[in-house]
């Protein structure tokens, strides 16, 4: 009797995870040709002196990451990259935050506000880079003309023209893109908070302050850290708005580890050496996701 | 419960290898094609062959090319003709954005998927793939008297040809003349010249010279006519051909100072390392009348007709002038030829194919583009007409030497830091010492000492 009982229920599992695999395994196949198969042709590639236009290549094993660590322009997009992290993190989300905070509020024409705001990110990023490369233009664009009106023209700058100022005005671009993102995406997190607790907290005389620094944010915290991933992850693989602003320059500037990757694949005809390029951002945004994730474990852990 | 897990596991990592095994099965597939089509032609790729089944009974050509406007629509036009006169043959002929197609094609001859017959400008883009032994040799297959030489022979490499040019560009100064009239100024014969005039209209408020370089290439161009000038017509091939020239020869320290010394008396417009030409950042300048003149490319000329028509009436051309105790001539001109068709050597009708090439760089064709698109042609004996075409022209008849673009010629990743440390220059973020190092360096690393 119990084995029969057992039996029926392995077969009634059997039958469950048959059905789930109908449903998974589509969508697990189209990935695993367009997403892992690729990421393991890459290092394999990286492995080679290949043009990336003729079937013959070289062997060369890990010849291609040494030239890498030595090459003085993959460093400099690093620390692009570095950089272009920090100021996603660190300002894309307090400011998403701030602005879901402010759409919460009950002021009219709130509505109108949150479409404006969202704008941005339904934008496509080659027209977002070109609108703002007008803004940039030196002689004839909004920024410099605002300036001049505010009688500020020793702050007018070639934005983009400049090495010192070129990779400020794209990190700000990218910044007004993606904010919304985060906005919409804190702004949900805020709705999930159970409508009981904050009214406890008003009973109980709390500030908005004290409300939102014990009850928002601990309970937006798996958010936060969801949208600080996400950035990192994001950040460490641009490439399309910078590639347009200013194609990593003026003399390597901007240049981004996507960007150079883009030059070497094409333009130098390298594509071993960009596969190793590549293979290089796939650990760096793999190693970002872990740490992120297991300091969030941590993090919950501790309790706060 | 955690024997149902294994077998979901088992099912799933099943899958995976599958897949994987697939796509690994693929890949060796076209590995082995791509061997077997290196010995013998005609065995090349099978999924070709199931495309001339589908497009039923006829042999079917591709056409990768560039050309925009009124060139693209004489192109469709020249193939439909084509298709006409050959009713066997089917010609797919699509037209790419220039940046796309410097993806597109080398992802394509990778893939072992290439079109029957592609645009290049010759040099040294074309010669990489010549060195994959991507592309035809069609050496005695077409009549190469009836092109310029100076245009075949980019792409001419080892003594053979690897296609047929259409279309040439020349640089060109394009100039306000109401502005230079207005300030009582005339056309630079000398550099010199060229200087005072950048003084005088410096002093009116007008900036003298727009320049687009995000790019890198609008300034390259001034980089390639002042080393022609100060250098000599041989300059750039005895250091490219490493035949007693370098890259580091004191020519060219002395051209990045003559930039330096340009941005230095204001002769550029502001921020145009950040400019974007394809956007028309330079041109707005000029139309709006708050730039003089722009060192450009004859394309200048169809993209001025169909932004800014009105503009044409106030618009006049001249050559780069000549500069005093220089070692170059004034007639010299820099230019390039776009577009240069090859063949496929993965073609499946090579003859079919070398019959369409001939069409696509016919005299037919290239008078329609002198007629309809304003630009000078690779072709001989043809007619002029274009007002700007023939002053063009005549620049063309009296020069001697054609200095192609760097660009052009240079292997890509010699190309491409040719161009980074002109930008550079021009920004004042390296020293003309410097930039001519580094050439030099990647010259020795890459085209040997």
């Amino acid at each position: 009797m119990t084995g029969d009982a057992a039996r029926i229920r392995r077969q009634n599992k059997l039958g469950k995870g048959l059905f789930l695999l109908f449903f998974i395994g589509p969508a697990l196949l189209i990935y695993a040709v367009y997403n892992i198969y690729p990421i393991f042709a890459t290092f394999y590639y990286s492995l080679f002196d290949w043009t990336g236009i003729q079937t013959a290549k070289t062997f060369l094993g890990l010849e291609n990451y040494a030239n890498l660590m030595q090459d003085r322009v993959f460093f400099r997009s690093l620390g692009n990259n570095v950089l272009l992290v920090f100021a996603s993190v660190f300002t894309q989300i307090p400011l998403g935050l701030a602005l879901a905070l402010l759409l919460q509020s009950k002021i009219k024409g709130m509505r109108f506000f949150r479409t404006v705001y969202f704008l941005p990110f339904l934008m496509s990023t080659v027209a977002i880079a070109i609108l703002w490369m007008f803004i940039y233009n030196p002689t004839f664009g909004v920024l410099n003309e605002l300036l001049a009106d505010l009688g500020l023209q020793s702050l007018q700058r070639s934005w983009l023209g400049e090495k010192s100022t070129a990779m400020g005005a794209v990190i700000a671009t990218i910044c007004w893109q993606f904010v919304p993102f985060y906005m919409i995406l804190l702004r949900a997190g805020l709705a999930g908070i159970p409508e009981e607790l904050l009214e406890a907290a008003r009973i109980d005389g709390c500030t908005a302050w004290k409300t939102f620094t014990r009850i928002k944010l601990p309970l937006l915290m798996p958010t936060i850290v969801t949208s600080a991933t996400l950035s990192t992850i994001g950040s460490l693989k641009y490439f399309d708005l910078i590639f347009v602003m200013t194609e990593g320059g003026p003399d390597s500037a901007t240049e981004l580890m996507a960007t150079y990757m883009y030059k070497q694949a094409f333009r130098f005809f390298s594509m071993g050496y960009a596969s190793a390029i590549s293979s290089c951002m796939f650990i760096l945004a793999f190693i970002a996701a872990v740490a992120i994730l297991s300091l969030d474990r941590l993090r919950s852990r501790g309790g706060y | 419960m955690t024997a149902m897990k294994k077998w979901v596991m088992i099912l799933v990592s099943a899958l995976l290898v599958f897949s994987l095994a697939a796509c690994g099965g693929g890949a060796t597939n076209s590995g082995s094609s791509q061997g077997s089509s290196s010995s013998s032609s005609s065995s090349s790729s099978s999924d070709s062959g199931s495309q001339a089944v589908s497009s039923g009974e006829k042999k079917k050509l591709t056409v990768w090319y560039i050309d925009t406007g009124k060139r693209k629509e004489l192109i469709e036009e020249t193939v439909q003709e084509f298709m006409k006169a050959h009713p066997d043959v089917e010609v797919v002929a699509e037209q790419i954005a220039n940046d796309t197609y410097k993806t597109k094609l080398p992802v394509a001859m990778g893939g072992n998927n290439p079109p029957d017959i592609f645009h290049s400008w010759g040099g040294g883009w074309l010669k990489a793939f010549v060195d994959a032994g991507q592309v035809m040799d069609v050496t005695g297959k077409i009549d190469a008297d009836s092109y310029l030489p100076a245009a075949l022979n980019l792409a001419t490499f080892d003594g053979k040809l690897y296609g047929a040019p259409l279309a040439m560009s020349l640089t060109l100064f394009f100039y306000n003349k109401e502005i230079f009239a207005q300030y009582g100024l005339e056309p630079p014969k000398t550099y010199d010249d060229l200087l005072n005039i950048i003084d005088t209209l410096n002093a009116n408020g007008v900036a003298p010279i727009s320049m687009a370089n995000k790019t890198k290439w609008p300034g390259a161009l001034w980089l390639i006519y002042l080393a022609n000038r100060v250098g000599g017509s041989d300059i750039f091939n005895a250091a490219f051909e490493r035949r007693g020239g370098t890259f580091d020869d004191p020519a060219y320290i002395k051209v990045g100072e003559m930039i330096q010394e340009l941005v230095d008396r204001n002769a550029f417009v502001t921020g145009f390392n950040g400019l974007d030409y394809d956007t028309g950042q330079s041109r707005q300048f000029l139309y709006t009348g708050k730039a003089a003149m722009e060192l450009q490319t004859s394309g200048y000329l169809t993209v001025v007709r169909s932004e800014m028509p009105d503009f044409e009436d106030k618009m006049g051309i001249f050559g780069f002038p000549a500069i005093e105790g220089g070692l170059g001539k004034a007639t010299d001109l820099v230019g390039g030829v776009s577009p240069v068709f090859s063949i496929s050597s993965q073609t499946k009708y090579p003859d079919e194919a070398v019959e369409l090439l001939k069409a696509l760089t016919s005299k037919e064709l290239a008078q329609k583009y002198v007629d309809h698109a304003g630009v000078v042609v690779a072709v001989k004996d043809v007619q002029y007409n274009d007002p700007f075409a023939v002053q063009m022209k005549e620049l063309l008849e009296q020069s001697d030497f054609l200095q192609p673009f760097y660009d052009q010629t240079l292997p890509p990743e010699m190309a491409e830091l040719h161009k980074d440390t002109t930008q550079a220059l021009f920004g004042k973020s390296m020293t003309p010492e410097e930039a001519a190092r580094q050439m030099e360096e990647a010259a020795q690393r890459m085209l040997g000492n």
